[in-house]
C-alpha cells in the first residue's frame, strides 16, 4: 500500500471565514490511518471548526479537504451526507443522544440513516457489551450516567466501522478518573485500524496523544510528535464500570 | 426509517395522542356530514320516484304537512269520496291518476318495533309501479296478497309468508326496497282488501258512521301530468272538482331540497372548519417540532442524513398520525351518523336512505387519502425548513430531549 493510500483525511489550505471574520487561515493536515491526531488549542482558537470542516459538515471558505483521496470540493448534499455516514464515526463534546430513543436504538443510528438498522442489530449489540453496556440496552439516555452516555456515543460512531473518528473534547465534563477511562479506550482505538482525530483541551489527553497540533487564532502550527500511550482494552474491567455498568 | 418515526411518536405519545385527537375530531365529522347528506339526498330522490307524481290530492279539510305526505311518506287519515279519482282522471292534461286507502295502524305481534305500521290500500297501477321490486314482477296482487315495508317482518317476511292482520290471513307477495320512509313500516294490499279490513275495524266504526261506507271512499290520489309547465292550471282544476286540496310535489320537493340544503351546510361548514383546525394543528405542531427538535434534526444531518431522508423523517411523522387520527376518527364518524339517522328515522322528519356499504367503504378510503395528503402538506413546509438545518449545529449543542 502507498503512502498516499494511508491518507484517510487530508486538508489543503483551508480557510473559514463567518462574514468578516476569518475563524481559520491556510490550515493543511494530513490523517493517517491507525493514527491519533490531537488538535489542541485555547477556547475560541477555531478548534471546533476545524473538526466540522473536517467532518464535512461545514464547507470551507477557501481550500480542500480531501477524504480517502478524494477531493470533496463540489460534492453534492447527497454524497457530502452519505460520506460523512460511511466514513466517519463523531463523538461531540455532549453525548449528543436522542432522549426518545433507546440506548441500542441510539447507537443504531448511523445505520437507521443509512437504511441498514437490521443488519446492524448485532454489530450494535457486541458493541454496547465492549463496552459495558448490553444489560442498558433498552434504557432511554436519562437513565444514564454521565460517563455511560459517552460511551454509547463512541459504540455510534464505531458502529458502521468508519476509518476516521472525529472526537470533539470527548472528555468534557467528566471528573478526572472517567475521562483517564474514556480516553484510554479511545487511544486504543488505532490499533484496530481506525484513524482518531481529537480536540481538546484537556492537557492530560494531549499529552498522551501521537501527532500534535496546535491551533492559535486561526492558525495551525507544524506537529509534535507525541508517542501514543494507549492501554489495553479490557471492557468493563478497563473502563472500571461497577457492577451496575455504572462509570 | 419508519422505525424511527414510530420510535419518536411512540416516546413523545402526549404529544401524539393530542395530535391524533384532534384530526380524528375533524374526520369523525366530516365523514357524518358526508353520510348524512348522501343519506338526505339519496332518501329525498327516492322519494320522488316512489311518489311517481307531480301532484297530491286531498280532501280540502284534511290537515296536511305535505313534507311528511310527499316524501316522508306519512300516511294520511282523511277521507273523501271515491268518484274524485274519475274525476281527476278526466281533466285534461292529467296522465295517471292513483288512488290510495289508508286505514289504521297496527301493532305485528311478530314483529313490533315500537311505531306505527299502516295498511295502505292500493290500486293494481300501483302494484305494476313497484313490479321492479318484486322477484317474479308481478304486476298485480291477489285479494288476500300484501307487499311488505323493508322494515316490517324482518327475517320472516320470505315471499309466500303468511301474516294475519286484523284477524285475516294474507301472503306476502314482495318485500319494498328502503325509502328511509313511514313506507319502510307500511303494508299495501289491494284497496277493496284495505276497505274489507277497514269497515270490519271496531277503531273506525265512528269514522265510517261519518264519512260514509269504506267501499266508497278513497284518501289521496297521486296524479302525474303531460306538461309540467301546465301544472298550475291542472291543480285548480282539480280544486275546482270539489273540497279537494292540491299540493305540487315539485315546490315540496325544492323547499324541502333548500331547507336539507341548509342543514347539510351547516353540518357541513363545521365538519370542515374542525378538519382545517385539524390540519392547523398539524401545521402548528410540525412547525414548532421543526425548531424544538432541531438539534435532533441537525444531528441525523451530521449522522449522514440526505435532505429528502430528512423530509422524509417529518413528512412521515406528520402522515402516520394524520393518519392514525383518520382512522380512529372513522369509527367514530360512522357511530356518530348512525346516531342522528336513528334519530331522524324515528321522526320521519326527512327522507332518509342509509348509504350503501359500498359508498362507506368509499368515503372511508377517500377520508384517508384526504387525511394523509392533508397530513403531508401540513410537514411540507416544516420539512423543508428542517432539511436546510446546517449539520454544524450539533456541533454547538448539549444533549437532545
Amino acid at each position: 500500500m502507498s503512502a498516499q493510500a494511508d491518507i484517510v483525511l487530508e486538508a489543503r489550505g483551508v480557510c473559514r471565514s463567518y462574514g468578516p471574520e476569518k475563524v481559520l487561515t491556510d490550515v493543511s493536515l494530513k490523517v493517517d490511518a491507525g493514527t491519533v491526531t490531537t488538535i489542541v488549542g485555547p477556547s475560541g482558537s477555531g478548534k471546533t471548526t476545524l473538526l466540522a470542516l473536517l467532518a464535512l459538515l461545514l464547507e470551507p471558505t477557501s481550500g480542500e479537504i480531501w477524504v480517502g483521496g478524494r477531493n470533496t470540493t463540489g460534492l453534492s448534499d447527497a454524497e457530502r451526507s452519505r460520506l460523512r455516514n460511511t466514513h466517519y464515526g463523531f463523538i461531540f463534546q455532549s453525548a449528543q443522544l436522542v432522549g426518545s430513543l433507546s440506548v441500542l436504538d441510539n447507537v443504531l443510528l448511523p445505520a437507521i440513516l443509512a437504511g441498514r438498522a437490521r443488519a446492524s442489530v448485532k454489530a450494535a449489540r457486541e458493541l454496547l457489551d465492549r463496552l459495558g453496556l448490553g444489560p442498558r440496552a433498552a434504557f432511554l439516555p436519562h437513565q444514564l450516567s454521565l460517563g455511560q452516555k459517552r460511551r454509547v456515543a463512541i459504540a455510534r460512531a464505531l458502529l458502521l466501522r468508519p476509518r476516521v473518528i472525529l472526537a470533539d473534547e470527548p472528555t468534557n465534563d467528566l471528573d478526572a478518573r472517567r475521562a483517564s477511562q474514556v480516553a484510554d479506550f479511545l487511544l486504543s482505538l488505532p490499533t484496530e485500524g481506525f484513524a482518531l482525530v481529537l480536540v481538546t483541551h484537556d492537557t492530560a489527553l494531549a499529552e498522551r496523544a501521537g501527532n500534535r497540533w496546535e491551533i492559535r487564532e486561526g492558525k495551525l502550527t507544524a506537529p509534535e510528535h507525541v508517542p501514543v500511550v494507549p492501554l489495553e482494552w479490557n471492557g468493563n474491567r478497563a473502563l472500571g464500570t461497577n457492577s451496575n455498568g455504572a462509570l | 426509517m419508519l422505525r424511527l418515526v414510530l420510535q419518536n411518536l411512540f416516546r413523545r405519545r402526549w404529544q401524539s395522542l393530542a395530535t391524533v385527537a384532534g384530526v380524528a375530531l375533524g374526520a369523525a365529522l366530516l365523514l357524518a356530514v358526508f353520510l348524512l347528506y348522501r343519506g338526505f339526498d339519496q332518501g329525498l330522490e327516492r322519494g320522488r320516484q316512489r311518489l311517481g307524481a307531480d301532484l297530491l290530492v286531498v280532501p280540502s279539510n284534511a290537515t296536511v304537512d305535505p313534507d311528511r305526505a310527499l316524501f316522508a311518506g306519512s300516511p294520511l287519515s282523511v277521507y273523501m269520496d271515491k268518484k274524485f279519482a274519475e274525476q281527476a282522471r278526466k281533466v285534461p292534461g292529467v296522465r295517471r291518476v292513483e288512488a290510495q286507502f289508508f286505514t289504521q295502524s297496527l301493532h305485528l305481534e311478530c314483529c313490533s318495533i315500537g311505531i306505527e305500521t299502516r295498511l295502505i290500500g292500493i290500486e293494481d297501477q300501483v302494484t305494476r309501479r313497484l313490479a321492479g321490486m318484486s322477484p317474479d314482477g308481478r304486476e298485480k296482487l291477489a285479494k288476500d296478497e300484501v307487499i311488505v315495508g323493508s322494515e316490517l317482518l324482518g327475517g320472516v317476511g320470505k315471499p309466500g309468508a303468511l301474516i294475519e292482520l286484523l284477524g285475516e290471513i294474507f301472503r306476502l307477495a314482495f318485500r319494498l326496497e328502503p325509502t328511509g320512509t313511514s313506507l319502510d313500516y307500511s303494508i299495501l294490499m289491494p284497496m277493496e282488501s284495505a276497505r274489507d279490513l277497514a269497515a270490519g275495524a271496531d277503531g273506525l266504526k265512528e269514522v265510517w258512521k261519518e264519512s260514509g261506507d269504506p267501499h266508497g271512499l278513497i284518501s289521496a290520489l297521486l296524479i302525474e301530468v303531460d306538461d309540467v309547465s301546465r301544472i298550475k292550471d291542472i291543480g285548480r282544476a282539480l280544486e275546482d272538482l270539489g273540497s279537494l286540496k292540491v299540493i305540487r310535489a315539485a315546490d315540496t320537493f325544492q323547499r324541502l331540497k333548500r331547507l336539507m340544503g341548509a342543514f347539510v351546510l351547516v353540518l357541513a361548514d363545521a365538519g370542515v372548519l374542525t378538519a382545517l383546525g385539524g390540519i392547523a394543528y398539524l401545521l402548528g405542531h410540525f412547525s414548532s417540532v421543526a425548531w424544538d427538535r432541531k438539534g435532533e434534526w441537525a444531528l441525523f444531518r451530521a449522522l449522514g442524513a440526505t435532505k429528502p431522508r430528512m423530509v422524509q423523517l417529518v413528512v412521515g411523522e406528520s402522515t402516520l398520525l394524520a393518519l392514525a387520527g383518520a382512522a380512529l376518527g372513522l369509527p367514530a364518524g360512522y357511530a356518530l351518523y348512525r346516531a342522528a339517522f336513528a334519530r331522524l328515522t324515528a321522526q320521519n322528519a326527512f327522507p332518509f336512505v342509509a348509504p350503501s356499504w359500498g359508498l362507506l367503504a368509499g368515503a372511508a378510503a377517500a377520508a384517508l387519502a384526504l387525511y394523509a395528503v392533508l397530513g403531508f402538506l401540513a410537514a411540507a413546509g416544516p420539512a423543508l425548513r428542517v432539511a436546510q438545518l446546517e449539520p454544524a449545529l450539533t456541533m454547538a449543542q448539549g444533549d437532545i430531549d
